[in-house]
């Protein structure tokens, strides 16, 4: 870049020499004079004054010191505490070796000693000093992040492998810092806002790696990497972070993994932060976690199960059971309908709960693929009990929350019906209550629909959600399923009961018809029956069965009746 | 007229002078005669006379740098000698001191 303005643009950098001796200054400027344009001032009053003014084109100060008014060390002081002015570089003029340790501490690049040395020497001087600067200058713009002013990633990851090379044994954190749900500051408060809000935040991430001596960078977004030497707790750490942004509130979470093996690289080192971070989501315990290999191995583990899922599918691996549910309404409990549930039975893994894979799925969205095997294997088993039977159990089937945005999600339902020869009615649909409030209109509408076609709507996990009474009687169900966490403590705690035979009693106005869910005991079965309670599913009346096993209990119950 | 030769007898060196003024004899001739009009000795003898040693210091370090600078050796040796006896405030005879730079700069002067 040097080369590029001096020459080829045939711009000229300007000097600005500064000395209280006339010839002094004539003397200097006619050297320097050669290659660039040269100010002059008498005393370091006039020098403040001419490097403010020409503070963007000013490359090089050369500066007495012994100078009435303002003498060459308030002038060096003055540009050393502006963080505008102290780009540029000072080269002091002086006779005095003890002045030159001092000048060196107050920030000058070099210095010229009195008298002057030779021309050459000097113009080397300033040229080398002025090199120095615009280089720093330019690497300074590209290792640190504009907005922040920390550093960016690339130079920080460098500068922890240097750390790391000099120190292997060293003992260090990484620090993956975010600010939760950070898009609805900028969503509120706009985008200048949430950036005032980054800077706040990377000034606490400054000062603390700082007082820390250790690094940081913001790699990108709101997430920051912090590299400093390992602590059991950073309460500190995250109460500034929380306080900093003044009246808008924010919360970080912090995910952090110690250094306990010199052959894990920092790269790996903040991949396990960061995966402490992302699995820190959403709680509300501590605001940090550190990294342990169980979240590495069920991060393994989760993708596995990822991988394998279009094979098991292929390979029927998965197994979709069925709950029977049974209408107390009579004077004998009956398994009138029943509930599809998932199964994984793995060849190598063996038994895997929906627990561990529902959710990962979810998450991938392929849980869209794993519903529509688990629809089209109930409407089989509900074509098998009328072909056997003669009998019409209705199946429930969950509906989750990738289904609910498909635009063919009710061409798909009509589709699986039509395919195994089945009415609409035939097949239950279970919504789980979060969804109804999180996306009232969009699920009123997708709900409407499907009732219009002759399907039964089942809101699930009721009690779970965010419903007010208000939303119930507007929402368009069936069927309240109430979820099991109502069913715990009803037979000792007579307000859980209480709250349970309200519920029924505003549901039976609704004229919508109760499941409970979870029922283990005798006592809860007759409460739930005395309270008005329609339909129960749970282990008092039998697990989850096999399609076998499913079969043979309508088996069993048709030959009683007969 | 003051010429090279000249202040070549009264003893300046003045090829290291001109090399500092990129050899331009008349650019350093004019800054040898700019000296000649500087008024800080008569500043020197005041503040000698009122044993004002800290002005005195600022003084001769002043023109210890142009005269340096300029190779005025024979004003610059006895400068530069009183520069550090009053930077230590040490006692010493400045008046003949003074008196034997104001011999050598009259001289220089009348070049």
């Amino acid at each position: 870049m040097y080369d590029h303005f001096g020459t080829k643009q045939n711009i000229h950098r300007k000097v600005l020499v500064v000395d209280d001796e006339l010839i002094n200054r004539l003397l200097l400027g006619n050297i320097v004079g050669r290659d660039y344009d040269v100010l002059y001032a008498e005393n370091g009053v006039q020098a403040m004054e001419q490097i403010k003014k020409n503070a963007k084109t000013l490359s090089l100060v050369m500066l007495d010191l012994m100078m009435p008014e303002k003498d060459g060390y308030e002038v060096l002081e003055e540009l050393k505490n502006s963080p505008e002015l102290c780009r540029i570089p000072t080269i002091v003029l002086t006779s005095e070796k003890s002045a030159e340790v001092k000048s060196l501490s107050l920030g000058a690049a070099d210095f010229i000693s009195k008298p002057y040395d030779m021309p050459e020497v000097i113009m080397a001087r300033v040229r080398r000093s002025i090199e120095l600067a615009e280089s720093y200058r330019m690497l300074n713009r590209t290792e640190r992040d504009s907005l922040t002013g920390l550093y960016n990633k690339e130079f920080f990851m460098e500068y922890c492998e240097r750390y790391n090379s000099f120190y292997p044994n060293s003992h260090m954190d990484a620090l993956v810092v975010n600010i939760n749900k950070f898009h609805i500051v900028n969503e509120l408060y706009g985008r200048d806002k949430g950036n005032h809000v980054l800077q706040k935040v990377a000034d606490v991430i400054a000062e603390f790696t700082s007082g820390e001596n250790g690094l940081a960078c913001r790699n990108t977004g709101d997430v920051f990497y912090l590299f400093v030497p390992h602590r059991e707790s950073y309460d500190d750490l995250v109460s500034a972070l929380n306080s900093s942004a003044g009246k808008i509130p924010i919360n970080v979470r912090i995910g952090i993994c110690e250094k306990t093996d010199s052959s894990v690289g920092i790269e790996q080192q903040f991949d396990h932060a960061s995966l402490a971070c992302g699995k820190h989501r959403g709680s509300q315990m501590c605001a940090y976690v550190f990294y342990d290999t169980s979240l590495r191995e069920k991060e393994l583990y989760n993708e596995r199960l990822l991988r394998e899922m279009n094979d098991a599918i292929k390979s029927k691996q998965f197994c979709v059971y069925f709950q029977p549910k049974y209408n107390i309404r009579g004077d004998k409990p009956r398994p009138t309908s029943a509930e599809a549930l998932i199964r994984w039975i793995h060849p190598e893994l063996g038994f895997i709960s929906p627990g561990a894979f529902i959710p990962v799925f979810e998450e991938n969205g392929l849980i869209h693929k794993l519903d529509r095997y688990v629809w089209n294997e109930t409407a089989a088993q509900i074509r098998r009990m009328k072909d056997k039977y003669g009998l019409s159990v209705p199946i429930s089937v969950n509906v989750s929350r990738v289904d609910i945005y498909d635009p063919k999600l009710e061409e798909t339902l009509l589709e699986t019906i039509k395919r195994h020869d089945l009415e609409t009615s035939d097949m239950l649909l279970e919504i789980t209550e979060s969804e109804y409030t999180n996306n009232s209109t969009q699920i009123i509408d997708t709900v409407t629909r499907l009732r219009n076609d002759g399907f039964k709507v089942e809101m699930d996990d009721f009690g779970t959600g965010y419903s007010s009474l208000n939303m119930l009687s507007s929402l368009p169900i069936d069927v309240l399923k109430l979820d099991m966490s109502f069913m715990r403590h009803i037979c000792e705690n007579e307000k859980d009961l209480q709250m349970v035979k309200l519920i029924l009693d505003i549901a039976k106005y609704l004229g919508v018809s109760t499941v409970a869910e979870g029922v283990e005991k005798e006592e809860q079965y007759h409460l739930l029956k005395d309270a008005g309670c329609d339909v129960i599913q749970g282990y008092y009346f039998s697990r989850p069965l096999p399609s076998d096993a499913f079969e043979k209990l309508f088996e069993e119950e048709l030959s009683c009746l007969q | 007229m003051l010429t090279i030769d000249k202040l070549n007898d009264f003893g300046a060196n003045t090829s290291e002078g001109l090399k500092r003024c990129l050899n331009m004899e008349s650019f350093y001739l004019d800054l040898v005669k700019t000296a000649m009009n500087d008024e800080q000795l008569v500043k020197l003898g005041k503040a000698i006379e009122n044993n004002d040693y800290d002005q005195a210091f600022e003084i001769t370090h002043s023109l210890k740098g142009v005269y340096s600078n300029l190779s005025l050796t024979p004003l610059c040796e006895p400068i530069s000698e009183m520069t550090e006896l009053f930077r230590s405030k040490t006692q010493a005879d400045y008046k003949a001191m003074y008196d034997l730079v104001m011999q050598r700069f009259n001289e220089f002067c009348n070049l």
